[in-house]
């Protein structure tokens, strides 16, 4: 033992940048859930403000997702791993080690980088979710008190969880060590690298794999009328007809350009060709589950980044910015700090189960009604009506809207429209009430919210009153349910990219060991550096843009789920920007991928 | 001989591993000598003689610690980057003991590689790639993979790879080192029947003294120096067979 895991550490050694790759993955994967764990579980957090109570929720949710797709990681990580030792390995069976002392090298050493990865990857998160947190505190405009980045439940969660992953990874590579012949892992480079492939069959598979999408586009369109049979239909038609597009389309169009002979012959163009022809063969499976996975990543940053319209809609739906009750000198002056478009003054009188308001004063300053709720209406509708209109027919119209403008012990009361000698008669103290609407609320948005908090202490509102229907209470409530989503729609985007970008990275990376020498013969027969380098950029980039743009498809398509079922009923607004983030990082990754496969293959 | 300009020029050549600070090794010591155009050079030498190196320094893959290497009267000791990226692919043929063919391109892209390097139009480059197939007697099987054909036939295809876009010289290391004696006798045939028709410039760098008899000229290499020089003449290539196991024997005794 001695011996071999003194070998086995200089080979460590040895490969040292390739390893620190998949350890910074690793240790991002594990952060990444230590992150999701805290933020959903941490109940100190959550009991102590109240608008964080759906958050938990959506968190956990997350994380389960999360979990799937960082086992899936970290199988692939794990063949990376694999192909990186492979002909160590070959090399100590035939000095003799016995396969089952070599079994637990291997065993260990998965364990180790595990281990290691996951100390690591809780350090990162700790920070991580402490800059995530203060970031998601004050986005929802709260203020946590008890809220620390370390929270040991998460952390036992995520030990727990990485270290069953680890002890899989590591049963798996010993059962394929074992099975391996030691010859095939001495010479795992040399395996037959070409694909003979059948018109008919390709034909039929196009035709199939374009039908499957088809169908599962159209699904989404109506997923409103289909319901959870819709869903059920869409994914298994999405996932079957990404698959059978990987696994014919690509390979036929491949085929085409090779036979396109100017192409062909120009540079290294036949070579990249015949190594892509190649790959897509042996990625299909993989290509197909980096697209859908690439769907979901962007859908969920584009929807979460929805939902902060949603806000914005409901926000804007309401009549008035902020209504004052009986304002005193310091409300009036912070209220006039704000850039105000049109102020109403109404006078009122408060009896035992009657509220009294003048009706003149409405003929000179209309109110704004809601009007009643249309069919697939999303956010509340509202018209001006003057006095006049106000009668007991329409009183279904202006009695709530009047209502839910009184201070919350009146609110239930009946409202009654007077002429101005009536209201003089009847009993109790005249009480004023303004309504302001801004020029626009969320530039003038912490002066409302000044004057909003001075308004309750006026009053002697509880702050935790959420029944009120000016712009800054749907603000308030609309902003803590949506948030949530928002983050979580970011974040498990943005978790979910980097492992599918990782996912890619590693596999390409696995065959990068038996590049080497196509490369190296491309070099020595006379292939300048900077062509040896745009071939490799190319055959990348390839494998990358190819699930990228079936994956911006199929998000373009999926927004129908939200758009049909008035979810998120401006979804297809602004989509540049969550697909520009989308982009940067997802190019990053690119990027980085060939300048270590650069590394990998073209080292002398 | 003629006063005619050398095709290949080494003088005083040496190949120096190991730092300055470490143990040093010198695998080539001062080696000089010349080829003149049209010729049929084997070099030959003992496995750990720095004959590999040699060659190695000859096709530019490795750089001589001091001295100079002038091919087509051009001093290639002094070529980077680009330029010896461009060296390689126009003026040099390298045939491979294990061939080094890509393994997922048929055996006309496999040829084609060196043309579409200098970017020469396909329809340009197809008659240029039968031509040489048909000299190479592979015509039949330019549309197989590498996998599927034989040891012999690979070679003739990387030959003619390394033959395809007309070289000043071709090299070869070891390359019937991994064919079967039939394969092996063969390929030495066409090469004689290149170098004797075509006026190819070849250089074989072997240990085997059956390949070494097919060339003209024979420089022996021992411990990084060129120790003895045996020309075939007009010697029948059994005599010279036997001259050279000759050499071999009393190198051995020394």
């Amino acid at each position: 033992m001695g011996v071999l895991f003194k070998l086995s550490l200089t080979g460590i050694k040895s490969r040292f940048k390739d390893y620190l790759v998949l350890f910074s993955g690793l240790v991002m994967a594990a952060a990444i859930f230590y992150m999701f764990e805290a933020l959903a579980t941490n109940n100190s957090f959550i009991k102590a403000n109240a608008t964080f109570s759906l958050a938990p929720f959506v968190f956990q949710f997350g994380s389960v997702l999360l979990a799937i797709i960082t086992f899936v990681y970290i199988l692939y990580a794990n063949s990376f791993l694999l192909s990186m030792r492979k002909r160590d390995y070959g090399l100590f069976m035939m000095l003799g080690a016995k396969s089952s002392k070599l079994g637990q090298l291997i065993f260990l050493e998965t364990l180790i980088i595990g281990a290691l990865s996951l100390l690591g990857g809780l350090f990162v998160g700790v920070g991580l979710t402490t800059l995530v947190g203060q970031l998601l505190i004050s986005r929802l405009d709260a203020t946590a008190t008890h809220f620390t980045g370390f929270y040991l439940p998460a952390m036992l969660v995520t030990g727990v969880f990485f270290l069953i992953l680890f002890v899989v990874a590591a049963l798996l590579n010993q059962r394929v060590l074992r099975k391996t012949p030691v010859l095939a892992l001495l010479k795992s480079a040399a395996q037959p690298v070409h694909v003979q492939v059948k018109p008919a069959k390709t034909i039929g598979q196009i035709i199939c794999g374009l039908a499957c999408l088809a169908v599962g586009y159209v699904v989404m369109r109506y997923i409103g009328s289909l319901q959870i049979l819709g869903i059920g239909v869409a994914l298994v038609t999405i996932v079957l007809g990404t698959y059978l597009v990987f696994n014919s389309l690509f390979t036929w169009l491949l085929a085409r350009l090779q036979r396109h002979e100017n192409f062909a012959s120009h540079g290294l163009n036949n070579f990249t060709l015949a190594q892509l022809n190649f790959r897509i063969f042996d990625y299909n499976r993989m290509l197909a589950m980096v697209t859908l996975l690439f769907a979901l990543a962007l859908g969920a940053i584009t929807t979460g980044m929805g939902f902060q319209k949603n806000i914005k809609v409901y926000t804007q739906s309401a009549p008035y910015d902020v209504v004052l009750h009986d304002p005193t000198t310091t409300v009036k002056q912070a209220a006039a700090k704000i850039d105000i478009k049109r102020q109403n003054h109404y006078t009122y009188k408060v009896g035992a189960n009657v509220v009294y308001f003048i009706r003149d004063q409405f003929d000179e300053q209309p109110l704004n009604a809601q009007k009643p709720w249309r069919k697939n209406q999303v956010a509340a509708e509202y018209q001006s009506i003057q006095g006049q209109q106000m009668t007991a027919n329409s009183e279904l119209r202006w009695q709530q809207s009047l209502q839910t403008l009184l201070l919350p012990q009146d609110s239930q009361k009946t409202v009654k429209l007077v002429t101005a000698a009536t209201f003089d008669q009847v009993a109790g103290t005249t009480q004023h009430l303004t309504t302001i609407v801004a020029h626009d609320f969320f530039s003038d948005l912490p002066a409302i919210k000044r004057v909003t908090k001075l308004d309750q202490q006026r009053n002697h509102v509880p702050a935790t009153y959420a029944l009120g229907t000016t712009k800054y209470d749907m603000y308030q409530m609309m902003n803590g349910l949506l948030s949530g989503f928002e983050f979580m729609g970011f974040f498990l985007g943005v978790a979910f990219l980097a492992m599918l970008a990782s996912c890619l990275m590693f596999k390409i990376l696995s065959g990068a060991a038996n590049d080497r020498l196509r490369y190296r013969m491309l070099d020595k027969i006379g292939a300048r550096q900077r062509l040896l380098r745009s071939a490799i950029a190319k055959e990348i980039g390839v494998l990358f843009i190819l699930p990228g743009v079936v994956g911006v498809i199929h998000v373009l398509f999926g927004l129908q789920i939200f758009t049909t079922t008035q979810l998120l009923p401006n979804a297809y607004h602004d989509l540049w920007l969550p697909f520009l983030i989308f982009l940067v990082l997802y190019s990053l990754y690119y990027l980085l991928t060939v300048k270590l496969y650069q590394n990998i293959v073209l080292r002398k | 001989m003629t006063t005619q300009l050398p095709l290949v020029d080494v003088t005083d050549v040496r190949k120096v591993y190991g730092k300055a600070n470490e143990k040093q090794y010198e695998a080539l010591h001062d080696v000089s000598f010349k080829v003149q155009a049209g010729e049929f050079v084997g070099i030959m030498g003992a496995s750990g003689s720095g004959k590999t190196t040699l060659l190695n320094i000859l096709a530019t893959l490795d750089q001589p610690t001091s001295g100079s290497v002038k091919i087509n009267q051009q001093e290639v000791t002094r070529l980077r980057g680009n330029q010896l990226a461009d060296f390689r692919a126009k003026e040099i043929g390298f045939i491979f003991q294990d061939f080094n063919l890509l393994e997922n391109m048929t055996a006309y892209e496999n040829i084609a590689l060196p043309l579409s390097l200098q970017n020469v139009s396909a329809k340009k480059a197809r008659p240029v790639i039968e031509k040489i197939a048909a000299t190479l007697g592979i015509s039949k099987i330019l549309t197989k993979y590498p996998t599927e054909i034989s040891g012999g036939q690979k070679q003739r295809v990387a030959s003619a790879r390394a033959l395809v876009h007309q070289p000043s010289i071709l090299m070869g290391d070891e390359p019937t080192g991994a064919l079967d004696s039939k394969s092996a006798k063969s390929l030495l045939d066409t090469m004689t029947t290149l170098n004797q028709e075509q006026q190819v410039s070849i250089l074989l760098v072997t240990h085997d003294p059956f390949s070494a008899s097919y060339c003209q000229r024979i420089l022996f290499i021992k411990d990084g120096q060129i120790g003895q020089e045996l020309n075939r003449g007009e010697q029948s290539k059994a005599a010279f067979y036997q001259d050279i196991l000759g050499v071999l024997g009393r190198n051995e005794q020394q």
